[in-house]
């Protein structure tokens, strides 16, 4: 699943251990899910999505068809 | 004739102050002025948490966990081995098993603590350890029949953990 957060989270000069502890995750996490390698739980999804104040649509992408 | 002034009333004249003459031993002092800078940090107050600790508090205590199993472990059989006749013996045999709890415990609240990726790790660390040590032990037994001597059960505890430990490593590597 594609992802904005490295752009979001630079616009907002975050480094990934500031975004993993608003978070509650690892600043590991945090990188995996910004390189593709790991897909966030809903729960994880609609956090992230609070903590840009966006909707999740704006910041995940899903590749190819959801059908 | 020229009048003299009359000489000043000493008891009249301004006194000066014994700091104002050149030779005068005592010398008057400016109030130091401000300084620029803090003072100096109190070494005492400011000395942080030990990096160390908060990084691997977890691994601390489950090595120091791991210790005190040993030791009373060590312990309880060099007491049985001195009392091999003593009916309490049954109760010192068993109280490794107490510590040990305590790694168990240790071990079940660090899996609590770990996030949503750490525990998917986790779980498939598991499922690797367990499938791997399924496949080795059913595969020696297999060798066991054909006459290769029989192994301690003892052995199957520490080869899930090795198998655990490789499994932690491959999967945390994938998410990398």
């Amino acid at each position: 699943m594609k992802n904005r957060l490295r752009v979001l989270r630079a616009e907002l000069a975050w480094s990934q251990a500031e975004l993993a502890a608003k978070l509650g995750v690892s600043r590991q996490t945090v990188n995996a899910i910004e390189t593709g390698k790991y897909d966030p739980s809903l729960p994880l999804a609609f956090s992230l999505a609070r903590t840009f104040k966006r909707q999740i649509e704006e910041i995940f992408e899903a590749e190819g068809s959801l059908v | 004739m020229t009048e003299q002034t009359p000489s000043p009333n000493p008891t009249e004249a301004p006194i000066d102050p014994l700091s104002t003459h050149p030779a005068s031993p005592f010398l008057r002092t400016e109030a130091p002025e401000p300084v620029a800078f803090a003072s100096p940090p109190n070494l005492v107050q400011q000395v942080p948490v030990s990096a160390t600790w908060v990084t691997y508090r977890t691994q601390i205590e489950f090595g120091l966990a791991m210790l005190a199993y040993l030791m009373v472990l060590v312990g309880s059989v060099v007491v049985v081995q001195a009392n091999p006749g003593a009916g309490w013996r049954y109760y010192v045999v068993v109280l490794p098993v107490a510590p040990a709890a305590f790694v168990v415990w240790l071990f079940l609240r660090a899996l609590a603590r770990l996030d949503e990726r750490q525990k998917r790790i986790q779980m498939q660390a598991f499922g690797f350890a367990l499938g791997s040590t399924a496949l080795i032990t059913f595969g020696y037994g297999f060798l066991e029949g054909a006459g290769l001597p029989h192994l301690n059960w003892t052995y199957v505890l520490p080869l899930i953990a090795l198998l655990y430990g490789l499994g932690a490593a491959i999967f945390t590597w994938r998410y990398r």
